[in-house]
């Protein structure tokens, strides 16, 4: 309960922190991520409001986590997608995210109501970690001047990768889970929610990747 | 689930070091070479340098050795005891004096010719190629001739300098070391590229032995060369025949660059 407490609360902490160094944090990409972290939030502290008012949590459940799976798809892909460079791997993106929306929203009106929809979470968790990995492959591919971990997209791409990797079978097992297997093994997910939200922290805190270009080539090339 | 989870996190950390040291490997590989290709530029930039200073000295001995004796010789002739000589001795003196400054004066056209060689200033690249050709034929040593098929129009003036530079560097490089028996130079344009090329049937260079040289601190000529031609951002390529019999230069250069 205390992890789940504190991995809810957790997502004040980007928040503060883009706010806070908002002058490090203008661009467009990464009002996408701080949308992302605003609405994961506000769906934690949703869940319970909306419990109390219907009365009826599996049916909340349900709905609200499979309305913001397809919200965090949207989110990530449009951040990846911004920030890979070749064309022929954002047609990869577009390609696979057309898929994805039919499935999960088909999925949604046809399914019987269980606890959590697994099938949309999976397929969400394994075509984000793909468009991370075809996000890494776009940077060694052409690779920057700067080092990639002082980037704030690297940082973000790694959150979401690390937490989507970790919850990619838990999501798979989810709607078979019983209350007590699912009170035990949600801890994972909570856990690295909290990682998350961490190096999302990281990654706001981090200076202007142009800034950061700029210094790098005047310190290590001399220009 | 657990063995997965433990798995994929696995897979994902594994990405992300492999990411991370295959990226500074890179930059480091990256950074590696721009010094390698600074550490160049800093050697031609110090060949040029060096060229234009032996080029000095060579002018101030000319001017210090030849002009100065003789413009002393020919003052010492009109010295002011001049008036008190009799009239043979003075118009002797005055020929003698006439004849040095004559000799000074050639001597100054000589320095000035090379320069700046007037064929190549007032008729262009092909006859000054084919003046200095027929310099080197006529003395027997070797044959050298030259034909230029698309040269309808002439180069800018200063693009033509250097290019004429870098052919006299090329030929006296032959003289010197390749102990050739003809040279022969062609020229023509295709495409959008610009050509010039030499074939000598001596010793001569391939790409390897010129990119070595290039590297190593000898060689002064053959950085002078290739800092000229990046002025015009030509190439140069030296390779055998596939004959065997002869070796090529080929110095290759953008048409829109110097016409």
């Amino acid at each position: 309960m205390q992890l789940r407490t504190l991995s809810i609360h957790s997502g004040f902490l980007p928040i503060i922190i883009f706010l806070l160094f908002l002058n490090r944090n203008k661009e467009n990409k990464l009002w996408v991520i701080f949308l992302y972290v605003a609405l994961s939030l506000v769906t934690d502290y949703s869940y319970d409001i909306i419990n109390h008012i219907t009365g009826d949590e599996k049916k909340t459940n349900f709905y609200v986590s499979s309305c913001f799976t397809i919200i965090e798809f949207t989110l990530c892909t449009l951040f990846i997608f911004y920030n890979i460079n070749a064309r022929s791997l954002k047609n990869i993106v577009l390609i696979c995210s057309g898929l994805f929306f039919p499935v999960s929203v088909f999925n949604l009106f046809q399914k019987g109501i269980a606890d959590f929809d697994s099938l949309t979470a999976s397929v969400e968790c394994i075509l984000i970690i793909f468009f991370s990995i075809l996000f890494l492959y776009d940077q060694i591919r052409e690779p920057e001047l700067v080092f990639i971990y002082t980037s704030k997209k690297f940082w973000i791409i790694v959150a979401v990768l690390l937490y989507l990797s970790s919850t990619l079978f838990l999501f798979m097992y989810a709607a078979e889970f019983t209350k007590r297997e699912k009170n035990y093994y949600w801890s994972i997910n909570f856990t690295f929610n909290i990682l998350k939200n961490l190096l999302f922290a990281v990654a706001f805190l981090l200076k202007k990747d142009s800034l950061l270009k700029r210094s790098f080539m005047k310190n290590e090339y001399n220009f | 689930m657990f063995f997965g989870t433990i798995g994929m996190l696995t897979l994902a950390v594994g990405l992300i070091v492999f990411i991370i040291f295959h990226q500074r490997k890179v930059i480091r590989y990256q950074g590696t070479l721009q010094r390698m290709e600074q550490d160049q530029q800093r050697m031609l930039l110090n060949a040029s340098i060096r060229l234009q200073e032996e080029e000095r000295q060579r002018l101030a001995a000319d001017l210090h050795d030849d002009a100065g004796p003789l413009l002393a010789t020919a003052r010492l002739y009109l010295n002011e005891n001049l008036v008190n000589m009799d009239k043979a001795s003075q118009l002797q003196s005055i020929y003698n004096a006439k004849q040095i400054i004559d000799d000074t004066i050639q001597l100054i056209r000589n320095i000035s010719h090379s320069l700046m060689p007037p064929t190549l200033k007032n008729f262009g690249l092909e006859s000054a190629v084919n003046d200095l050709f027929q310099k080197i034929s006529g003395s027997g040593s070797l044959n050298a001739s030259c034909r230029f098929h698309d040269y309808k129009e002439r180069l800018k003036t200063e693009d033509e300098l250097i290019l004429f530079r870098v052919l006299q560097e090329l030929v006296n490089n032959i003289l010197k070391h390749s102990n050739a028996s003809f040279i022969h130079v062609t020229q023509n344009i295709n495409g959008d590229r610009f050509f010039l090329r030499l074939h000598h049937d001596g010793r001569g260079l391939t790409q390897a032995d010129f990119e070595k040289l290039n590297k190593s601190p000898v060689g002064l000529g053959l950085k002078n060369i290739q800092s000229r031609l990046k002025l015009l951002s030509g190439n140069i390529y030296f390779e055998k025949d596939i004959s065997q019999t002869y070796y090529k230069v080929t110095i290759e250069l953008s048409k829109e660059e110097v016409l």
